[in-house]
């Protein structure tokens, strides 16, 4: 099972400029990783934490980041590659039964 | 590829100007479909400046392009997403293998329909949600429609371009067919039942916006991850905008319900207030959830055993890599089946089991928006609840149909349904009402009774900016 990180594009995060954050996420990680052999990015199509857009998740390690900005991009990459530690601030502010939903959602069984 | 030539009659990242041909045909093309849109778009606004988002390009920044536009000057165009190097089929038996830019002959009828079927819904969707703008509840609702209606023309060109590119004269002939079939039409009717039935009110449309749009989104996913590359890349743009439809579905379901628990939280009865009750909101969904359920087809289909077998049609979000085994070989996917008045379960084998994986994903994104929904009734605290019905209820395809289920799932007898159809389905007394609540509000700032204005506006804009110019 791959890494995933999935930047939100419903309708809310695409209008506060999520295709911008995907993009960036990805170049930057390319920079370390251009093959995606440790983490792939990917957009996905609604987290419904539109309240707390943008949102950003990385699969399977439940980690569910919101009201992401480009400015936190470079600490982001650093956690998902494994030199540092979640970005606290950015993470608890949708409710715990939406993120249960989400990990419900990327987790098949298949 | 990646260049978009924006001043060419067709908008394009193809390269359209180096197959003069094709150019030709899709430039003969282009009168038939503006003769379509003039008869059967969006009745009465075509002169009118909205407040639309324009696809200039694929790329960082280029898909959102906000300015006034006149419906039919919006620039519909083909716009491909970027393709990313040395592509393999995800999945199936080719699995591994390059993808396709050209169809392979086997596959050349099965892809075909695939690609028409698809292709048929866009304008479908856009000839039933015709006369909506009269009765819009405000004028971003307005301004919403008209952003869907455009960007579904704009997916029928996405696959306009494919069937005239890759399918030869069937393709063109396919092509002419998208625009003589009619939505409802007895005698050309579009190919999904779901597409003959007009949308008359908002309460419809946010409905069909919420779940079947969404059903699209799902078909679209499993599109976007076929082997054939040009039809992958055709849907993954496309995507990009969908979501935008879904979110007005979604958002305006909940800001329906929204406004009635505001209503009932003043002691109001919303129908005295011109608003809808809970318990109509409810039956709109539980109609739309399941009539959208069927868009998925057979849960046993041996016809999408060999789209996925073949590489055509993919799980969803397969290219992702997150299935053990991409063939889909010697796994089984257990299913609960009506037997007589009981329910077994059955083992089927995965491959035949695509469309009800893919319904699954469905169902799983449609509890949370109904999740979503429910998490702002609560806070009204009046003990009320919305629920998705379970996928059993009211099905008329698939394993569920020609057996009668309460919205809970349970197995029931046709007598008990028909004693309580009035409870779980839209009565003719609930479309009377919804239809009686259906003024047009166009001034700006202002919003009938039976929603709540949308959280924010478009593109940072306030909900009293003038998305529509009428005068």
């Amino acid at each position: 099972m791959p890494r995933l990180l999935y930047v939100c594009e419903g309708g809310d995060c695409t209008e506060r400029g999520s295709g911008d954050l995907h993009d960036k996420i990805k170049e930057q990680m390319a920079s370390f990783d251009p093959n995606e052999e440790r983490v792939k990015v990917r957009r996905y199509p609604c987290f419904g934490g539109c309240e707390a857009g943008i949102n950003v998740t990385l699969f399977p390690d439940r980690v569910f980041y919101s009201h992401v900005k480009e400015d936190d991009v470079p600490e982001i990459v650093e956690h998902v590659l494994g030199e540092g530690k979640p970005v606290d601030r950015l993470t608890g502010h949708v409710q715990q039964d939406v993120e249960e939903i989400i990990w419900e959602m990327l987790d098949s069984p298949y | 590829m990646s260049n978009v030539d924006l001043d060419a009659k067709i908008p394009n990242n193809v390269n359209l100007k180096d197959d003069k041909r094709l150019q030709r045909a899709l430039e003969k093309w282009l009168p038939s479909f503006q003769e379509w849109w003039s008869d059967m778009g969006p009745s009465d606004f075509n002169t009118r400046d909205i407040y639309l988002r324009t696809a200039i390009g694929v790329g960082k920044g280029g898909w959102a392009h906000f300015d006034y536009v006149k419906m039919p000057e919006y620039r519909w165009g083909i716009f491909l997403a970027e393709p990313s190097g040395d592509q393999k089929i995800q999945f199936g038996d080719n699995v591994g293998k390059p993808v396709w830019n050209e169809v392979p002959g086997e596959l050349r009828a099965r892809l075909r329909r695939l690609i028409v079927t698809q292709a048929d819904t866009e304008p479908a969707s856009v000839e039933q949600q015709r006369m909506l703008g009269h009765i819009a509840p405000s004028l971003y609702d307005m301004r919403s429609l008209f952003q869907v209606n455009c960007e579904e023309g704009r997916h029928l060109w996405a696959m306009v371009y494919l069937l005239h590119t890759y399918f030869g004269s069937d393709g063109r002939d396919e092509a002419e067919g998208l625009l003589e079939r009619r939505s409802g039409d007895p005698d050309k009717p579009r190919i999904l039942q779901a597409f003959n039935n007009p949308i008359e009110n908002w309460m419809d449309f946010f409905c069909f916006t919420a779940f079947t749009d969404r059903d699209g989104k799902y078909q679209l996913a499993a599109l976007a991850e076929s082997g054939f590359d040009p039809l992958a890349r055709s849907t993954q743009f496309m995507l990009t905008e969908e979501a935008y439809h879904l979110q007005t579905g979604e958002n305006g379901v909940g800001r329906t319900i929204h406004r009635t628990a505001e209503l009932l939280k003043q002691g109001k009865d919303p129908r005295a207030e011109g608003a809808f009750p809970l318990d109509l909101i409810q039956r709109y969904i539980n109609f739309w959830s399941s009539a959208s359920f069927d868009l998925f087809g057979g849960e046993d289909s041996t016809n999408a055993a060999e789209a996925f077998a073949s590489g055509l049609k993919g799980r969803y979000r397969e290219g992702d890599g997150i299935y053990k085994d991409p063939q889909a070989l010697n796994q089984f996917y257990t299913m609960e089946r009506p037997e007589g008045d009981r329910m077994t379960t059955q083992e089927i084998p995965l491959r035949r089991a695509m469309n009800a994986l893919l319904l699954d994903a469905y169902v799983a994104d449609c509890k949370r928006i109904v999740n979503r929904w429910q998490r702002d009734l609560t806070k009204f605290d009046l003990g009320l609840d919305v629920t998705l019905p379970s996928q059993k209820f009211n099905r008329r395809q698939g394993v569920y149909s020609e057996h009668y289920f309460t919205p809970e799932g349970e197995l029931t007898t046709e007598a008990d349904f028909e004693k309580h159809r009035d409870e779980w389905l839209p009565t003719t007394a609930d479309r009377e009402c919804v239809q009686s609540c259906m003024i047009g509000v166009q001034e700006p700032g202002k919003i009938a009774n039976w929603i709540s204005p949308p959280a924010r506006g478009v593109n940072e804009q306030p909900f009293d900016f003038e998305y529509v110019k009428l005068n």
